[in-house]
């Protein structure tokens, strides 16, 4: 499925920013616009969604991460993303405080599930189930 | 003060009152008109609605559009579509040419709902209030995120 980039204001321009729409668990009226993040080997997301979506994530693992120069309490879990129509169990860190305007998709939580094609020129991105997925 | 009747019943209105009326209040979807009211864009009904108690159902769209341009409000008529948001220099670069940028700049570090690449369903200061007017709403986003304050928080930094 093909994904336009999103166009952000930027100081009178335009940045453009390859997001795709994701679903998390059955957060269906709400998909979250996630930048992906081909450099990032996880998921991580904001820890307010994991509430919003109804995650209970009472004795899950914490590690403290530093994410784009801000160290974050991490709580690692899986929960269902959809994207592109598949819905899979993912592994994701919901991150607190997580002062960024997107989640960040990764290589474990997303790109191992999907083919990435990206297009910088015309400004989109496709992603495939990978046919293991 | 000016005054006027609604619905069988008098009403003392002032701009400040409507304004401190609406500080709180998210914009419901529009439909053909809105009125600016602390630089955002509400529905004329959801508006009058608020500052008088009244139900909507009592008075027109276009009764609530005359009274509140009467306060010193702008009217006007929603836009559709890609006529919008042109973008201020002519098309832009981007898969939209610019119009989802310009759509999104009035937002700028603000949760928003999207309904579609140039459409901004309803924006909130903290995502919990933009999925509970989604839902009060019947409302489905196509994608919710936070618009970037700045040049670097777009780029990927953290809010300074």
């Amino acid at each position: 499925m093909r994904f336009d980039f999103l166009e952000l204001p930027s100081g009178g321009s335009t940045l453009l920013r390859p997001v795709v729409p994701v679903q998390v668990e059955d957060l269906a009226e709400a998909p979250q616009l996630c930048l992906v993040d081909t450099g990032s080997t996880h998921n991580r997301f904001g820890a307010w969604l994991a509430a919003a979506a109804g995650l209970d994530l009472t004795g899950a693992p914490e590690s403290d991460l530093a994410v784009g120069g801000v160290v974050t309490k991490a709580r690692h879990a899986r929960c269902d993303l959809t994207i592109a129509g598949l819905r899979y169990d993912a592994p994701v860190s919901f991150c607190d405080p997580w002062p960024f305007a997107f989640n960040l998709l990764g290589q474990e939580g997303c790109l191992r599930f999907f083919r990435l094609e990206l297009c910088v020129a015309e400004g989109w991105l496709e992603l495939t189930p990978e046919a293991s997925a | 003060m000016p005054s006027f009747t609604i619905a069988g019943r008098d009403f003392e209105l002032v701009r400040s009152l409507v304004e401190r009326s609406m500080r709180d209040e998210l914009p419901d979807p529009l439909l053909e008109h809105y009125v600016i009211v602390n630089g955002r864009r509400f529905p004329p009904k959801q508006v009058l609605a608020s500052v008088t108690g009244l139900d909507r159902a009592d008075f027109t769209s276009h009764q609530a559009r005359r009274i509140l341009m009467r306060l010193g409000f702008v009217a006007a008529r929603a836009a559709r579509g890609a006529e919008a948001h042109a973008p201020p220099g002519g098309e832009g670069r981007g898969p939209q040419r610019g119009r989802q940028a310009a759509a999104l700049e009035p937002y700028l570090g603000q949760w928003v709902a999207l309904a579609g690449p140039t459409e901004v369903l309803v924006a909130a200061d903290s995502p919990q209030e933009v999925l509970s007017w989604l839902s009060r709403h019947g409302k489905r986003a196509s994608g919710m995120f936070r618009v970037p304050a700045t040049v670097a928080e777009a780029d990927g930094a953290a809010p300074a």
